[in-house]
């Protein structure tokens, strides 16, 4: 019995100290509020599609500042010609035409660095994360290749090397090496006319309201995308037509992260729910178990052979 | 006379204690067939593992997780939850009569999650970089796919397998030298105080991981049609892990015995029947009620192709939940064994189409699997199968009856007949 109670004791002392690895994990972890609110130096891109000429300026820098090789298959091998994001493309201009008439415009899609971004959230090892500035990054020594990334991300950001034997994960990380040289992304550093520009947040998002306000009317809904899709994105869309026509989804304002974990983390805090469970089960499983291995001889006695678990 | 004739009650008790198979050849041509199959999906796993994904699969950036996950994964351990629900069943709420179909349990649940290991260990792009899983300060701790990646191998891997000893230790001990028999018999008092501990991990485990597998479909979030997309995944998940997982013993406990020629023990397949019924009401109970709360009950009758599908998996559900309230078709092996297909299919297709069929990440995306993608799906179930068709020839894993132990344990795949007490 009191070697017993030392194995009871010694499966608890386990218990606690599992606890306390589980608690200094979650403790490091940040948390997930339904509306985060970006740093004071997050960095941001402000692209505005009424000032965009679609002179596609900004693809072939993106090219260069990441190493990327040009995408060549639908202009049979000549030049840069995606037909979207993908593993040799992080940044586009896309050509937008309403149907019915002659209208049309541009749209520049890479990464939106959400506040709390959903590939962050899901990544198991945190490959992905938010680094300095707000910029999300991709680590290929943390990264295992299952992909959660692309099914999380709900701007179908993070793109996959489905070719590669070693496989990256390719999107835009807001020039992450150009920031800690203190200067500002490929896109926006060759950006002609400012369609696209580069600012903290809080100066873009003030910029962008701005110009809303001094001209009403121009720009969809008068408001800016970005500011709370999904949580808020470090970037900003200004836009002549229906964001949802060009292929920016119509989103809630709360952070997936937030919808993902909101029972998740009250249940695993300080791994508290299955040590309860374990508790709760074990007392059980041990009162059942002692009955049942104690009526074990009478069963072997009364079948001649040995009881099987 | 068996044990419980002399407890004094009047049923006969066909099943009472596991026994292997031993009238049987272990090569049937049937295993041979599952051989080849098994042998084509891994060669070419082994394959994939030479080469990229691309030319095995058909996954692609928007449809980023195809069947190895959502199928060979996310449902088939499913089906290979027996060892929760049994073990829940039997040791929690001490229905002291499921322990004889135990083994049944923790042999093909412990197959079914090994298999779905092996698709995912071919599914990921970067699988050396898993050895992260070891340095906990590494870990994003809100990460469904952490708790998934690291909670899954674990189960299998030691809690699982553990439970499965057992049925091993006890061939060697009737087959071995008499050392080995010593050695066993020292062994034993060890291996029986720290069961209950180890069955308690076996039993927390599963519960947070098979929520954890809805749990990552939460991340999705409108990707997933609204009829399954809700916070109430995880949970329902986790029972319909429990549905399919007495189905499936159910199911796979009627084939065996049909198979093999086996009497069918009326009174504990009946016992599992009462409690898939209370699982597959409370999982309807659970979906039907989530659906009202998010206000999605007009959508789910509207009758589309969404909706359908959406009633049709209840259906699937509620059908056995009904039938098997009635003591008659509980009693009635082939009524329990259509409703424990019908209760598997519920399951199975509730865990399949939130990933699937109701996951649209992209205007004009599509995805179906290539061939090659399919047949190594099919080969990982082919080893399963082969392996639970080897697995009851040589160990005690059917429950059977008493007096053909004397009959067990065959070498070299001849029976051989084992001196024992008898009564």
């Amino acid at each position: 019995m009191i070697a017993q109670m030392n194995r009871r004791q010694a499966l608890l002392g386990m218990v606690g100290i599992g606890g306390m690895v589980a608690a200094a994990v979650t403790a490091g972890a940040e948390e997930h509020p339904a509306h985060p609110v970006a740093a004071p130096d997050a960095v941001a891109m402000l692209y505005d599609n009424t000032i965009c000429t679609g002179c596609k300026a900004c693809m072939p820098a993106c090219n260069e500042a990441n190493g990327l090789p040009a995408d060549t298959l639908l202009s049979g091998g000549l030049w840069d010609m995606p037909s979207d994001l993908n593993s040799k493309t992080k940044n586009i201009i896309k050509l937008y035409e309403e149907p019915d008439s002659s209208a049309f415009c541009f749209v520049k899609r890479q990464c939106m660095h959400c506040l709390d971004p959903a590939c962050v959230t899901g990544c198991p090892f945190g490959a992905l994360e938010k680094s300095r500035w707000g910029a999300v990054t991709w680590n290929s020594s943390l990264c295992i290749g299952c992909r959660y990334c692309e099914v999380g991300c709900p701007f179908d950001v993070p793109k996959f090397e489905w070719n590669k034997w070693n496989p990256k994960v390719v999107k835009c990380e807001f020039c992450y090496d150009r920031l800690n040289k203190d200067e500002q992304p490929a896109c926006t550093a060759v950006c002609p006319t400012g369609a696209v520009i580069f600012g903290t947040r809080t100066d873009l998002l003030a910029k962008a309201k701005e110009r809303i306000a001094s001209s009403p009317g121009k720009y969809f809904e008068n408001r800016v995308y970005g500011e709370h899709e999904a949580g808020g994105t470090q970037v900003l869309y200004l836009s002549k037509v229906a964001f949802n026509k060009i292929g920016l989804p119509k989103l809630g304002s709360a952070s997936l992260g937030h919808y993902a974990t909101k029972v998740s983390s009250v249940i695993y805090k300080w791994f508290s729910g299955p040590v309860l469970a374990a508790c709760f089960l074990g007392s059980l499983i041990r009162k059942n178990w002692n009955r049942h291995d104690s009526e074990r001889p009478e069963r072997e006695k009364a079948t001649g052979l040995r009881d099987q678990l | 006379m068996s044990a419980r004739d002399i407890a004094g009650t009047t049923l006969i008790n066909h099943w009472q204690r596991g026994v292997p198979v031993y009238r049987e050849p272990v090569v049937t041509p049937t295993l041979r067939v599952l051989a080849v199959v098994a042998v084509i999906g891994l060669g070419l796993a082994v394959a994939r593992l030479f080469s990229p994904l691309s030319p095995f699969s058909g996954m692609n950036d928007a449809y980023a997780w195809g069947i190895w996950k959502t199928f060979n994964v996310m449902t088939l351990t499913a089906l290979g939850s027996g060892p929760l629900a049994l073990g829940l069943a039997s040791w929690v709420l001490d229905r002291e009569k499921l322990h004889v179909v135990m083994r049944t349990a923790l042999a093909s649940g412990f197959l079914f999650y090994a298999a779905g290991l092996i698709a995912l260990g071919i599914d990921v792009g970067r699988p050396w970089n898993f050895y992260n899983a070891l340095l906990p300060w590494r870990w994003n701790a809100h990460s469904a796919m952490l708790e998934v990646a690291i909670c899954m191998p674990v189960y299998c891997a030691i809690f699982l397998a553990f439970e499965n000893i057992p049925m091993v230790l006890e061939r060697f001990y009737y087959t071995g030298s008499g050392k080995t028999k010593a050695t066993l018999l020292r062994l034993a008092p060890t291996f029986r105080r720290i069961y209950p501990f180890m069955i308690t991990g076996a039993y927390v485990l599963p519960l947070m991981h098979q929520s954890s597998l809805g749990g990552l479909l939460l991340l999705a979030g409108d990707k997933i049609n609204p009829l399954w997309q809700s916070p109430m995944l995880p949970l329902l998940y986790l029972v319909a892990a429990c549905v399919c997982g007495l189905g499936f013993v159910i199911f796979l406990l009627c084939i065996a015995c049909l198979r093999y020629s086996r009497p069918l023990d009326v009174d504990v397949l009946a016992e599992l029947g009462t409690l898939l019924s209370w699982a597959c009401f409370g999982f309807v109970f659970l979906q039907v009620a989530d659906l009202a709360v998010r206000g999605k009950l007009g959508a789910a009758v509207r009758f589309d192709e969404m909706s359908v599908l959406l009633l049709i998996q209840i259906a699937l559900v509620l059908v056995p939940g009904i039938v098997l309230r009635n003591r008659v078709a509980r009693e009635t092996p082939r009524t329990l064994l259509n409703m424990s297909i019908l209760a598997c299919l519920g399951g199975m297709l509730y865990r399949f189409i939130p990933a699937t069929i109701a996951f649209h990440p992209a205007p004009n995306a599509t995805y179906f699997p290539s061939v090659p993608e399919l047949l190594m799906s099919i080969g990982y179930i082919a080893l399963a199968t082969l392996a639970f068709g080897v697995a009851v020839k040589y160990f005690a894993v059917l429950p059977g009856e008493r007096e053909d132990w004397n009959y067990m344990f065959r070498r070299k795949g001849r029976a051989r007949q084992v001196a024992v007490r008898t009564q």
